[in-house]
């Protein structure tokens, strides 16, 4: 018996209607389960469909048919509000453009996701959003402004944003895709790690097989269809 | 319980973000509200200084009498018609404003053939005969010095008041009163002493001056008789009409042989000046297009610059931002942004207005009392630019509350 489970796909489809009313079959049949403190990442090429993946594990869209379950309940079925208020709560986004909130500082952009908190979550963002920070390493930076920080620490950012609600699952979509190779691991290991400590699930999209050997369970997406994968890559 | 502490957590909240926003962006926040902070300047301007001009106005009005203003008039049936100036007309006036226990009454008496002399300078000033009330009745104010009162009458010396007009022609400031004149009367030449000084009044040439009954009875009476008296009394508005009715006829019946006439003379009974409510309405018509204009600039400003943010609000989705909440604040940014212009705006309304310096050199005359800023003209410039706000947030809000997410978060 695993952990908690947190996500659950079942024959997910998603497909988009193009122009000429064709259909575009993005992914087909996708089963997936997401339990506490899984690592898992998904590789698969450019337009494979694993950015549409992310974006339904993080409730940000709906599958076209099949299941998809948060912590049990039917997801498909969840409104808009409170599908936000989950994801507010509960889940932690990392982007690959790090996606920091221009002419605000480090600690504006991590105090940022505790706006939409309530309690004390809410009246204690500074704090939290400080300790969020000094937990990446730069407790020192910030009042720093993102364009005076490097592309590592840009994302160093983003985490401690993705994790200062203490999310049950983090969703990180090419996390080291504009980092060069020694940042990238860095981000990653700080990711692992800040992940392992708070118990949360991890999910990475990358096309870095050496990312996704990181993760204690790979899958690669080929065609919209999800597919376990067996890495074996050198430390 | 815990819906009230998430809805007041996602004001405050709001109210954060839509601050920060300004906060972030105030060069093109500041320029896009210029032409909302002038229409709202512009607009509680026109609804204060119509409330200023009209104070001047009313003041103007009450130097004639204030409002409920009885005047009586007695014709001794046997003279020539001129309302008598006898001492048996002020007597039963005295003995009749006491029975019906009015406050200020005043007997008004204009002078006649006499000059007024000061280090040289001969003025012919219009020269009121009248009681101390007669100050309160027609709104007089001592600039400097002070007014009559009932015990000048004892002085050794005719104690007498002047209005500014007088004073600049014989040369009398702030420092040189009490001054010591010269009024001639009939070839007499008797010193008076100048007590106080008022503002300027609608007199002659050479201006008024003022001097109380006994102490012309006393020092030029003899010379120079009084001809004509009216009665004035400053009295409540309500009832007044039946109050000079029954005053009237009492004063006939203590004046038997006596043609006695009373009646309200206050600028009130000559009907309602619309002038003003005009001159209100086309500096506020022309505020309003100020305000059109400006909130069609700032509403443009708003819609490109949402255009440009929508990746932003596609992060705040992913942070747990929903619809509303997202409508909610790029409203409250207008609202906020606005709120602040029409304070300034205000502000600088509050300057312009209680300035006297600024509202003389407009309306052209002096003020005796500058009113308070009216608080409804306030609350009208801050309340319309928050609906001016919300009105231009609307749009900008609807687009980025409808921002497809995963569209957003890829821009």
């Amino acid at each position: 018996m695993r952990d908690t489970q947190l996500l659950k796909l079942e024959s997910v489809t998603r497909s988009v209607l193009l122009p000429d009313d064709s259909e575009l079959h993005i992914l087909n049949g996708i089963n997936l389960s997401v339990s506490e403190g899984d690592h898992i990442a998904i590789v698969g090429r450019s337009g494979t469909g694993k950015s549409t993946l992310l974006n339904i594990l993080g409730l940000l869209d709906r599958p076209t048919t099949g299941h998809l379950a948060w912590r049990g309940l039917d997801a498909t079925k969840l409104s808009a509000r409170r599908a936000a208020h989950i994801r507010g709560r509960d889940l932690g986004f990392v982007f690959q453009q790090f996606n920091l909130l221009p002419g605000r500082t480090a600690l504006e952009n991590v105090m940022a996701p505790l706006m939409y908190a309530t309690g004390a979550d809410f009246w204690r963002r500074r704090t939290l959003a400080t300790e969020a920070l000094e937990k990446v390493g730069l407790g020192a930076r910030l009042d720093s402004m993102p364009q005076t920080l490097s592309g590592g620490e840009q994302q160093r950012v983003a985490i401690a944003r993705a994790l200062v609600r203490r999310p049950k699952v983090v969703l990180a979509d090419e996390p080291t895709g504009a980092l060069d190779v020694a940042t990238g691991r860095a981000v990653m290991e700080l990711l692992d790690a800040a992940t392992v400590e708070s118990g949360a699930a991890l999910i990475t999209i990358t096309h870095d097989i050496n990312v996704a050997a990181m993760a204690r369970e790979q899958f690669q997406l080929d065609e919209g269809i999800l597919k376990p994968l067996t890495l074996e890559v050198a430390p | 319980m815990n819906t009230i502490a998430r809805l007041f957590t996602g004001f405050i909240a709001s109210l954060l973000e839509a601050w920060q926003e300004l906060r972030i962006h105030k060069l093109r926040v500041l320029l896009s509200l210029v032409g909302v902070t002038i229409a709202v300047a512009s607009l509680t301007t026109a609804v204060a200084g119509a409330s200023v001009a009209q104070q001047l106005m009313t003041e103007q009005l009450e130097r004639n009498g204030r409002p409920a203003l009885i005047s009586t008039y007695a014709y001794n049936q046997r003279s020539d018609g001129i309302p008598a100036a006898d001492s048996a007309v002020t007597e039963a006036f005295k003995k009749t404003t006491e029975r019906f226990d009015i406050e200020y009454a005043s007997v008004v008496s204009r002078a006649s053939g006499y000059r007024m002399l000061h280090q040289g300078t001969s003025i012919d000033p219009e020269l009121l005969v009248v009681d101390p009330e007669y100050a309160s009745i027609h709104r007089l104010f001592a600039q400097y010095g002070r007014w009559l009162e009932a015990e000048d009458a004892q002085n050794l010396a005719p104690a007498v008041v002047v209005d500014r007009t007088v004073a600049q022609k014989l040369d009398l400031d702030q420092n040189s009163l009490p001054a010591s004149i010269d009024i001639e009367v009939g070839g007499k030449m008797v010193s008076a002493t100048v007590i106080g000084a008022t503002s300027t009044r609608d007199g002659g040439l050479d201006g008024q001056v003022w001097m109380l009954p006994q102490t012309y009875d006393h020092w030029y009476a003899a010379d120079a008789p009084l001809m004509d008296a009216t009665y004035e009394m400053w009295v409540p508005i309500e009832g007044s009409e039946e109050l000079a009715a029954h005053f009237s006829a009492q004063m006939r019946a203590e004046l038997p042989g006596y043609q006695v006439d009373t009646m309200r003379s206050d600028y009130l009974t000559w009907g309602g000046d619309e002038s003003l409510n005009m001159l209100a309405l086309v500096a506020g018509g022309i505020a309003g297009i100020i305000l059109l204009l400006g909130s069609l600039s700032l509403l443009n400003v708003a819609m490109v610059t949402m255009k440009q943010r929508i990746r932003e609000v596609g992060i705040r989705r992913s942070f747990g931002a929903t619809t509303g909440r997202v409508f909610f604040s790029v409203m409250m940014e207008s609202v906020v942004a606005t709120a602040v212009a029409g304070g300034i705006g205000v502000l600088i309304s509050v300057a312009v207005v209680t300035n006297p310096k600024i509202i003389n050199m407009f309306l052209g005359s002096g003020i005796d009392q500058m009113p308070a800023f009216p608080v409804g003209a306030a609350l009208a410039g801050i309340l319309i630019s928050i609906g001016v706000g919300a009105l231009t947030g609307v749009l900008p809000a609807l687009v980025a509350s409808r921002v497809k997410i995963v569209d957003a978060i890829r821009v």
